[in-house]
């Protein structure tokens, strides 16, 4: 057969095409199972954080989510409710946009939303080193005990942030990251956002 | 003595021909990913295994492929090495997976990859071309640590996450942003283009 004819040409392609995707399916199935521990993993990590939880390793994290830790009613978003130490906590997820893409969080309160357990970055693609820093502990830790009267959690962010952390937890305010007013805006707002949603479930147990 | 062909490519990748300061290529990634070490290192070594085989592949199949449709077989192959660095890094690399995000599959429109496999692995033999590939990916790899490593130790005061400047140290803001890339690309070209042309000089006025 000529190299140039048409037939040839459609036949290599596709012979390509074919070869190339087989084995690429082929490795997508056999990585399957990992990926999805992967991800299971990184949920329950950020649930059991929010919720204060300590754990060690991937058996550990598992055995303490099973233990403590049960789904909450289907909804658009995924929330759980758990029994830590004796109290009762509602934790969700919840994703709203930042400055650049979505940030999505998950946040454990009590059942009335009066105060926060605790707040897990999931995922978030603000400025690296300015709205990145949302994820760093000295931040996300201001939210740990926060009082939240009302479901609200306010946010000093901009000039009138101190640019450290608020270390007052019946305030319920905690401090901006300095030189990214936008991202910390965004971000009280998905607290608030997952607060009033904590409360909704929460209520109606 | 003269050197081998396979060190002649190794010094060309590396210094004479690298693929940043000379050929100019695969700018974008420069600028996205190197504020950070980590990242850069896991993106530069995908750059580097995906020319490496993405030639290999090319330059073997290469009596095989019609010339009509050269360049979407060179995609083909391309994207498929770069998907499967995709799947591999979800599973056994999940943290730097997410870190690196969309960047992983925009391996894909680097442009050394795709120069590679039009410039050398058209007329070579498939284990040259995969050590072209490979070279070529180092090339990318050494200037782009380089440049990370300073964005990440004047932009978070640290090297591979790990503290090295004084606690009060402030971090320079804009080395985290990408136009600091701009600036110290640059630099790095501006060095190298002058100490090439200085040996250049130097090796004329021996020859006289």
């Amino acid at each position: 057969m000529k190299k140039d004819s048409m037939l040839y040409v459609v036949l290599f392609t596709f012979v390509v095409c074919a070869v190339f995707t087989l084995v690429l399916a082929i490795a997508n199935e056999g990585t399957k199972d990992l990926v999805a521990a992967n991800a299971e993993f990184a949920t329950q990590s950020a649930v059991l954080g929010a919720l204060g939880v300590p754990f060690d390793g991937k058996a550990d994290a598992a055995a303490r989510f099973a233990g403590a830790v049960s789904p909450g009613p289907d909804g658009p978003y995924r929330s759980w409710s758990a029994r830590v130490d004796g109290a009762d906590y509602v934790a969700v997820e919840q994703a709203g946009p930042g400055l650049w893409g979505t940030i999505t969080v998950i946040l454990a309160a009590t059942p009335d939303g009066e105060r926060v357990r605790g707040v897990r970055v999931v995922s978030q693609n603000e400025t690296p080193g300015l709205g990145g820093r949302v994820a760093e502990p000295w931040f996300i830790g201001q939210y740990e005990g926060e009082r939240s009267p009302g479901g609200r959690v306010g946010m000093r962010a901009g000039a009138e942030s101190s640019g450290s952390a608020d270390p007052d937890k019946e305030n319920g305010r905690v401090d901006g990251v300095s030189g990214a007013t936008r991202t910390s805006q965004s971000f009280a707002a998905i607290v608030d956002a997952a607060l009033a949603r904590v409360k909704e479930i929460g209520g109606e147990r | 003595m003269k050197p081998s062909k396979a060190v002649v490519i190794l010094k060309d990748n590396l210094w004479s021909n690298n693929p940043i300061f000379i050929q100019i290529l695969g700018i974008c990634s420069t600028l996205a990913v190197t504020n950070n070490l980590n990242n850069t290192l896991v993106m530069t070594v995908g750059v580097a295994l995906t020319t490496a085989f993405s030639s290999m592949t090319l330059s073997a199949l290469k009596g095989l492929i019609p010339r009509k449709v050269r360049m979407i077989v060179q995609v083909v192959v391309i994207s498929f090495y770069v998907i499967l660095i995709d799947i591999l890094l979800r599973a056994y690399l999940p943290e730097a997976s997410r870190q690196l995000g969309p960047y992983v599959g925009l391996i894909i429109t680097n442009c050394i990859i795709m120069g590679r496999a039009e410039a050398f692995a058209q007329a070579n033999p498939p284990f040259l071309s995969f050590w072209d590939g490979l070279t070529s990916g180092l090339g990318y790899m050494v200037v782009l640590m380089a440049i990370a490593a300073v964005r990440e130790l004047l932009g978070f005061g640290t090297l591979f996450g790990l503290r090295v400047m004084p606690a009060g140290f402030v971090p320079w803001t804009i080395m985290i942003m990408a136009p600091s890339a701009f600036f110290l690309v640059a630099m790095v070209m501006w060095w190298a283009k002058s100490m090439q042309a200085e040996r250049q000089a130097a090796g004329k006025e021996a020859k006289k």
